[in-house]
């Protein structure tokens, strides 16, 4: 047991911790074999044996869950934003722009290019750029060839808890059968999750009809997962009463389509709204960025939504959705939930909802998950490794700090490794992509045994379309193929500088660089 | 009758000379398989278990992946499906040997040379050979056959040579002992099968079937020197010609575009070894005016005449930018009126290989073939699959639609882009003829096809009515084992390395052909029966009669 004192915004709905959800105190969090073990207030006494337990003092900082961004595509998340250099209007629809001349050859090609030639280098560095924005669950994990239960971030898709069931969550990212939504249902009504991407497009396009294939087959659950859900009349959300979530992704939204899902109308309709930051090619670096996002959006619009419930998009909103199908909550700090959080820098009398929504990567300064500190500042990273086993961190450099990274390979897990090794695997694919791609296939190719054996190189896979392009969506020539440059951990003024003058956002995100002033 | 001469039976004095190998009896017995019902296996043990899950293996690739079967069922009136479900019922009960005849029995009976079991056989990469080339000539009715080379490291009998005539196989008149040998073989049409037969009944993959039933044959054949009949004793012997490394890297792109005759590659090394070497006794010993190349495993040219060039293509298993480089630079030097392509007996390679090269002898924008997947609920899956989007994507909505429209297979789509197809230009402006034979196969086929839907060239079809007829992309139970991974529908590693290639992709022709299937019906072309003249002298008949083609007024002994 080991505990981390600080000003707590647990968000809890446990009466016998908190008055309300908002309410924030100084107190300590209690951590026990990755679970919380109880959460204290002032200088109460904590559970048996906590006089012996370590205690890491964050105050006044504060302490909130981990952010949990709940619709991703990580295998590209080293890519920079992407636009169509010929598209003159915003997209009317999914099936839309993997139609663009440059989508295949801007997304796919390159994505492919790292999955195949550096897998795991590739899952460290964009699980990295998560944890960096105090992420510490995200879905949106590539199709793997065996099962990947904690390593840095919790990822949703992939999470088991250490029990190889595949049933836990399901996920669609290409628009299903009816078949398939009918059998989701079923799985849906046996405890399992699902988060289907439907309906994201313009409102009254012809993915709409999407959602309503989803209604009819009987997924409106509460364990049903609407990513998007953009397209659709606002008015059938309320054909959902046995509510489960919509995941909203703003900036992606606005910057193909220049419109975004009515969070207004889902919210009256008893919806759970969820925030994701969606792909790199069309989305914010990780979802500090998407809160913004949310803020600048709902501005925009004139709607009222308050920074609390924005916060609570990225935090307990989701954590009660995953909680149904886990049965483990990850984004409320109470008895029992996983221990996933994060530390914010904060003034003592700094409103917590704003602060969380204002965080920027140069505010993290701890990040827990399952207990484990995995990302943070080196002297509290110091202090918090000290309370477990393992090697220890390696270092990076964010934005203008030095920070420390609990990094290992899957397959050594007691020793270091370097992030500048990550680095250096990237760059080196990055420089001749079909060398390494060639040699990747070879040694793919020697093995001989299953693929989903645990001694079988890792082989991921691309979750979105693959885009026009040659039979088989690669070039022949694969000297084709270029990568570009890995895109930053932060939201930094160069890709804030790509938002102004490209998209169809019309202007409305490129206040976000006002958040990272 | 025919006269037996006592010691002309080969002396087996040079057992370690890799082009004579081992006789395949003493193999067969040194490996254990010499006894009772075993006598015949070469295969290694596979218990009760292991058989269930060879043929459960073989239900889903077939029953479920098999681009053709609903053709080979129509064809030939069989169901190789319930033949395996039958099969496993027994599977348990029969010895190894009874179990892989009757397995191989049902596989051979699909007659497509692109499906194959490969057997968990002792011998793999090991070819059983006798040591001498047949070859046919004359009417298909009234069929001659020769011997046009001889190994002679491995046959000491003076008066056997090239150019003997056989007469008969085992006391069986040769006619009749290629007919029935030709009902083991693959192949759609009588003539593909009879030309396959003829190059197994001296030339035998162990890795693609069983070893011949005969430790040795008796060949009656008629000594040149003095008319007489004699009989020679040629034991089977046992080669190993060495790894088929293939130009197509395993795991790329490129290795799941590949239209190939798997056996015949290892048949043709086996060839090469035996007879392209210092103790070959070759009928064509020389060749006058040959222009050296780099892809001299592939390709030879020489200048005919003046005016008439010469191309040789004997395989595509070659990348397709070497390819067209070097046939550029070879266009470049060979005669520029007439142009002999030669692609007889090409067992196939890449898809790209053989359709990117057609735009170099023609202006006509080249349009690929297509291929299309069997629509069934599994590949369905498969193309639904993360893992095999980039190569399955574009088939996906077709393969669900199948559902509601009947059609047995999904939209045909090029596997050779368009635009490759397209992307050089024209290097040959002259006259053309394509000599193609019933084992041209796969790729070979599709460069046939090219040839005739774009009106390249004649095609004319040596001992036969068209080309072998291989109509489909080829895939290894190694890809369809890597496509299953993370399905539910995956199934164990196949035991003790035994393992099967597969139809894939069914192939439509395109252009004035389009939508014609290939598979089995092959491309048909301009019937030409090899003459004596032609084994005994280079070919020379058959390429004056191209030659006359090309150049009505030329006259044949230009070529000489």
């Amino acid at each position: 047991m080991w505990g981390i004192r600080g000003r707590i915004l647990p968000l809890s709905n446990q009466p016998d911790l908190v008055e309300d959800e908002d309410d924030v105190f100084t107190g300590r969090v209690w951590i026990e074999d990755g679970r919380i073990l109880a959460i204290t207030r002032g200088t109460r006494k904590g559970p048996p044996g906590y006089r012996d337990a370590p205690v890491i003092d964050v105050r006044p900082n504060l302490i909130v869950p981990g952010l949990i961004d709940l619709h991703n595509h990580l295998a590209y998340n080293t890519l920079p934003l992407w636009t169509e250099p010929t598209q003159q209007t915003p997209f009317e629809h999914h099936n839309s722009w993997p139609r663009a001349k440059s989508y295949a050859t801007d997304t796919t090609w390159p994505a492919y290019a790292l999955i195949t030639a550096c897998p795991e280098e590739l899952l460290a560095y964009v699980e990295t750029k998560a944890l960096v924005g105090g992420t510490t669950s995200i879905q949106g994990s590539p199709p793997m060839n065996r099962p990947r239960d904690g390593w840095l971030v919790r990822n949703i898709d992939d999470e088991t808890f250490g029990t190889g069931r595949s049933d836990l969550i399901y996920v669609s990212v290409l628009t299903a059968s009816s078949a398939t939504l009918a059998k989701r249902a079923n799985s849906m009504r046996d405890g399992s999750g699902f988060i289907y991407h439907c309906s994201e497009g313009q409102r009254g396009s012809i993915v709409a009809r999407e959602f309503t294939d989803a209604a009819a087959a009987g997924c409106l659950q509460p364990t049903f997962v609407a990513v998007h859900a953009n397209a659709v009349d606002p008015s059938v959300y309320a054909d959902w009463t046995n509510s489960g979530a919509i995941a909203w992704s703003p900036f992606s939204n606005l910057w193909l389509y220049g419109e975004t899902t009515d969070v207004p109308a889902a919210l009256a309709a008893g919806l759970t709204v969820c925030l994701g930051s969606d792909w790199a090619p069309s989305g914010t670096k990780n979802v500090l960025g998407e809160l913004k996002s949310a803020r600048i959006t709902a501005d925009a619009l004139g709607w009222e939504l308050s920074n609390a419930e924005i916060v609570k998009m990225a935090t307990c909103r989701p954590g009660d959705v995953l909680d149904r199908a886990w049965g483990r909550q990850t984004g409320r700090l109470q008895p029992g939930a996983l221990a996933d959080l994060v530390v914010f820098t904060a003034s003592s009398r700094a409103d917590p909802f704003r602060t969380v929504l204002r965080a920027t990567e140069d505010t993290v300064r701890l990040v827990i998950v399952d207990g484990i500190p995995c990302y943070g500042e080196p002297e509290l990273m110091d202090q918090a490794q000290a309370t477990h086993a393992g090697p220890g961190p390696t270092t990076l450099r964010v934005g203008g700090r030095t920070m420390a990274l609990s990094l290992t390979r899957q397959k050594e897990p007691t020793q270091t490794w370097e992030f500048s090794e990550v680095i250096a695997r990237l760059e080196q694919v990055r420089a001749d992509p079909k060398a390494n791609i060639e040699q990747a296939q070879a040694r793919m190719a020697l093995f001989s045994g299953n693929l989903d054996d645990q001694e079988a190189p890792l082989r991921i896979a691309l979750d979105m379309p693959t885009g026009e392009g040659p039979i088989g969506g690669l070039p022949k020539d694969l000297d084709k193929i270029v990568v570009p440059p890995l895109e930053t951990l932060t939201h930094d003024d160069q890709w804030l500088a790509s938002v102004r003058d490209r998209g169809f956002h019309r202007g409305v995100l490129d206040e976000l660089a006002s958040f990272y002033g | 009758m025919a006269e037996h001469k006592p010691g002309s039976t080969v002396r087996e004095t040079q057992d370690r000379d890799p082009r004579v190998g081992e006789p395949l009896r003493e193999m067969l017995e040194r490996r254990g398989g010499r006894s009772g019902r075993e006598r015949r296996s070469v295969a290694a043990d596979l218990d009760g278990g292991q058989r269930l899950l060879v043929v459960d293996h073989l239900i889903l690739a077939i029953g479920s992946l098999y681009a053709h079967l609903p053709q080979k069922r129509a064809a030939y009136a069989s169901d190789p499906v319930q033949a395996l479900v039958l099969l496993r019922r027994r599977a348990a009960n029969l010895t190894d040997a009874e179990f892989h005849a009757e397995l191989s029995l049902i596989i051979v009976g699909l007659r497509d040379a692109h499906t194959r079991y490969v057997g968990p056989s002792k011998l793999h990469g090991h070819v059983a050979v006798l040591p001498f080339l047949l070859e046919q000539y004359g009417p298909a009715d009234t069929p001659e056959f020769m011997v046009t080379k001889i190994n002679s490291s491995a046959v000491s009998e003076s008066s056997f040579v090239p150019g003997v005539k056989l007469l008969s196989w085992n006391g069986m008149p040769m006619d009749h002992a290629l007919r029935l040998h030709a009902r083991q073989e693959t192949g759609g049409r009588l003539d593909s099968q009879r030309s396959r037969a003829l190059e197994s009944m001296t030339n035998r993959s162990l890795d693609y079937g069983p070893p011949p039933d005969e430790d040795w044959v008796v060949l009656g054949y008629r000594d040149e020197s003095d008319g007489e009949v004699r009989e020679l004793r040629l034991d089977w012997r046992v080669v190993y010609p060495g790894p088929v490394d293939s130009e197509v890297p395993p795991g790329s792109a490129a290795a799941s575009r590949v239209a190939i005759d798997p056996a015949r590659e290892w048949m043709r090394r086996a060839k090469r070894l035996q007879f392209a070497s210092a103790g070959e006794r070759a009928v064509d010993p020389s060749v006058a005016d040959a222009i050296p190349t780099l892809l001299s495993d592939v390709l030879a040219a020489r200048r005919l005449t003046p005016e008439v060039g010469y191309l040789r293509i004997w395989s595509f298993d070659v990348g397709d930018d070497e390819l067209i480089t070097e046939l550029t630079r070879l266009l470049e030097l060979l005669p520029s009126k007439a142009l002999i392509i030669d692609v007889r007996a090409n067992p196939g390679g890449l898809v790209w290989a053989a359709e990117r090269i057609l735009q170099l002898f023609t202006d006509t924008p080249i349009v690929p073939v297509r291929f299309s997947p069997i629509a069934s609920p599994l590949m369905s899956r498969l193309a639904e699959s993360p893992f095999n989007r980039l190569d399955l994507e574009p088939w996906l909505d077709s393969l669900n639609a199948a559902v509601s429209t009947g059609e047995l297979h999904a939209r045909p789509l090029p596997l050779t882009d368009p635009e490759w197809c397209n992307d050089t230009p024209r290097r040959f402006h002259g006259k053309i003829v394509v000599l193609a034979d019933p084992n041209t196969y796969s790729s070979g086929d599709i460069f046939c096809a090219g040839v005739v839907d774009h009106a390249i060239g004649e095609l004319i079809i040596a001992n036969g009515d068209a080309t072998g007829g291989g109509g489909a992309n080829v895939w290894s139970s190694r890809m369809v084992r890597d496509a299953l991974a993370g399905l539910d529908d995956q199934l164990p590693s196949m035991p003790a390395g035994s393992s099967y290639s597969l139809a894939f992709r069914r192939l439509q022709r395109s252009g004035v052909s389009d939508g014609l299937a290939v598979e089995d019906q092959g491309v048909a072309g301009q019937r030409y029966h090899m003459t004596r003249e032609d084994l005994l002298s280079s070919n020379q008949d058959l390429l004056g009669h191209a030659i006359r083609i090309l150049i009505p007024t030329a006259e044949h002994e230009e070529m000489r």
